[in-house]
């Protein structure tokens, strides 16, 4: 199936230009599985914040289904 | 006793009989609670009696600075504006930016204690020892952004600038104080008592510096600290966007307020977006000795301020029904130049809203009336209309008016633009705060709503949770460090480094933390002094009987009670507390 992922913050690195990009992915996959796809394990990454999914929070080990938008945010502070 | 790092010196100012005098700083204090934050609530434990009128001539103002001000020490140019608030009743410190603290410290002081009440408007001039009283008749009445125009003129821009708009000369409970045109002590009616002293503006130059015991070797640390932990990715937000990135974050987090935090999540979102504001960016600002400058400058149309925060972009825009930029820009500026704090004057107004839409009471304002609201603003600021209600928050008004289930506030302190329904922890963080409703005590959403894994919908380890976050910040903010340093949170063996440079003195991660936990309660004894406890640690009942409107990810959540009175009994545990929370007597005395 296929997904797009989107990145935030100081994560849009890891995209360079890209805005956004899409990604054939296993059914049924989590977010996590996803964005390692993409190259990007939450685990590594010190200021990796959280993921959204059709802009909606969920959490990491959730599942993704065909065409939703995976969006992961580095961390925020203060306010 | 002496310490590096501090001047060892009190400036106290006596506003009625227009005369200052000087003496040592309290090293005991200082070294049990270090600076800003707790040095200033250690000096209100001590020096105001209980039960005084916020408003009257025996509350006090603390300007309070911290061994770090005015060093490279990154991130340090905060300044703590302390006093009892009128809002609440209980103590109150604000943290204000821009230069203002620096110039305090270089001007030769630790802290600035304005006492009693002047008989008529003036303004205070402090350059190094000099400290001189002027008529402020010509003053009052202006804007505070017009009234440090014509100051800054008068005096050169050597000097940073406090001053009240017409809302702290009209002793609103909502009134800020600016500072250099665009940063504000801002929670709590700070701004009445100062205009209850009937002090319009205060002007501090300093040509001193601060001592340290080895400066070579402190400044080559601090540029590696710079480098190595401030200027990272974790940080580095700050200047690319500031807490405009925050919008979309805590909108797919579920916990953007929307129309007075009947809802969370505006489908229309992406109209005020981050990205859209800052396509308006006209250019950028930081603090003294600031190494990240998140301070953004923006113009749309005829509407101009530094920011808008997060805070203000929800308060002004979403939570009342609000979708338009520039009017989230004029709603910010027109909030400054009045002296008012956009949080408590967004959420009081919205709430106004509800009123008026359910039929309780007609405030002459709607969710989504632009004009009314920007309108509004200036009424409560001169006290005109409605505004003459409005003036003293949503807590005196749904007590007169009726709404009090959906009046934001704990102790009187309106909510910050959290919906604690999508962040549990934040409403514990709200009701245990020592001042009311405030986000700068405990940051929940960091942990449970930003972080990939910890569940945001339930009352399991928030109490320690809260305690945790609350402790790092106690130290953070007494070291006068700012919030947006991100990486030094919870970073006690680097917080004690850096105490260790400037002080030439031993501190060490455990001392850090003991700091954290005994200014958390140093507040709280001041409070219980007051007659506050457990009852006093509640929360809005909407969020305990309704469940949250809207589409987000915590549509349909609420807060039961039992899970609510849980989180309370796992905070008052940790802290040591009693079940009423009340302080054990053993504790208040190891505090003094």
């Amino acid at each position: 199936m296929k997904v797009t992922i989107t990145l935030r913050g100081t994560l849009k690195k890891y995209f360079g230009e890209d805005k956004e990009r899409v990604y054939e992915v296993p059914e049924g996959c989590t977010c996590d599985e996803a964005l390692r796809i993409a190259g990007i394990n939450y685990r590594e990454i010190k200021n990796f914040g959280f993921v959204s999914v059709n802009n909606k929070r969920v959490m990491i080990d959730d599942r993704l289904k065909e065409g939703d938008l995976l969006k992961a945010f580095s961390k925020v502070s203060g306010g | 006793m002496t310490m590096m790092g501090y001047q060892n010196k009190v400036l106290r100012v006596d506003l009625k009989e227009k005369k200052s005098s000087t003496e040592p700083l309290r090293m005991d204090f200082a070294r049990k609670y270090i600076g800003s934050k707790g040095l200033a609530i250690r000096y209100m434990y001590e020096e105001l009696k209980p039960g005084i009128d916020p408003l009257g001539e025996e509350n006090k103002l603390f300007l309070t600075t911290g061994p770090l001000t005015g060093t490279p020490v990154p991130c340090s140019g905060k300044l703590s504006v302390a006093a009892k608030s009128p809002a609440t009743g209980t103590m109150n410190d604000c943290s204000i930016g821009g230069h203002v603290g620096i110039k305090i410290k270089f001007a030769g002081y630790d802290m600035v204690i304005f006492e009693g009440m002047a008989e008529a408007p003036c303004y205070v001039v402090i350059e190094d020892d000099k400290v001189e009283f002027f008529d402020a008749s010509d003053l009052w009445g202006l804007g505070s952004h017009e009234a440090e125009a014509l100051l800054a003129e008068k005096y050169g821009r050597e000097y940073s600038i406090m001053s009240i708009g017409p809302a702290g000369e009209n002793l609103s409970n909502m009134a800020c104080i600016n500072s250099d045109y665009y940063r504000q002590a801002g929670r709590g009616g700070i701004g009445a008592v100062m205009g209850s002293k009937k002090m319009k503006a205060i002007l501090i130059k300093g040509t001193g510096g601060v001592k340290v015991a080895d400066i070579e070797k402190t400044t080559d640390r601090i540029l590696e600290i710079l480098h190595e932990d401030v200027l990272q990715e974790d940080n580095t937000y700050v200047y690319d966007e500031g807490t405009t990135a925050f919008l979309e974050a805590c909108e797919d987090g579920g916990i953007v307020p929307f129309k007075n935090f009947s809802s969370a999540n505006d489908p229309e979102w992406e109209k005020y977006n981050g990205s859209v504001l800052l396509q308006y960016r006209e250019g950028k600002r930081g603090c003294g000795s600031c190494g990240l400058g998140c301070g953004n400058f923006l113009k749309i149309g005829n509407a101009v301020c530094e920011g808008p925060e997060y805070e203000t972009i929800a308060a002004g825009g979403p939570n009342a029904g609000i979708k338009d930029p520039e009017h989230i820009v004029k709603f910010n500026e027109v909030c400054d130049n009045m002296g008012l704090d956009t949080i408590s004057t967004g959420d009081t107004i919205a709430w106004a809203m509800e009123m008026t839409e359910k039929g309780i009471h007609d405030f002459g304002v709607r969710f989504g009336q632009s004009k009314e609201m920007l309108e509004m603003i200036e009424k409560i600021a001169r006290k005109e209309g409605p505004g003459a209600d409005l003036c003293h928050g949503v807590k005196y008004c749904s007590e007169k008016y009726g709404g009090t289930d959906f009046a934001m506030q704990v102790k009187g302190l309106e909510f910050p633009e959290y919906e604690p329904r999508g962040s549990w922890g934040m409403a514990l963080s709200y009701a245990i705060s020592d001042r009311g409703a405030c986000h700068m005590r405990a940051y929940a959403p960091n942990e449970e709503v930003f972080a990939a894994s910890i569940p945001p919908y339930t009352e399991k380890g928030k109490g320690k949770m809260v305690y945790e976050l609350q402790v790092s910040n106690a130290v953070k903010f007494s070291l006068c460090l700012c919030d947006f340093w991100g990486t030094i949170s919870g970073n006690y063996e680097g917080m004690a480094e850096l105490m260790r440079l400037i002080t030439n003195e031993d501190w060490t991660a455990e001392e850090m933390f003991d700091v954290g936990v005994r200014v958390i309660n140093i507040g709280r004894a001041f409070n219980q002094r007051e007659g506050f406890n457990r009852a006093h640690d509640t929360i809005p009942k909407r969020l305990v009987k309704e469940a949250l409107g809207g589409e987000g990810p915590a549509a349909g959540q609420r807060i039961p009670q039992e899970a609510f009175d849980d989180m309370l009994d796992q905070y008052y545990e940790v802290m040591g507390w009693n079940r009423d929370g009340t302080i054990p007597e053993e504790i208040i005395q190891s505090l003094l």
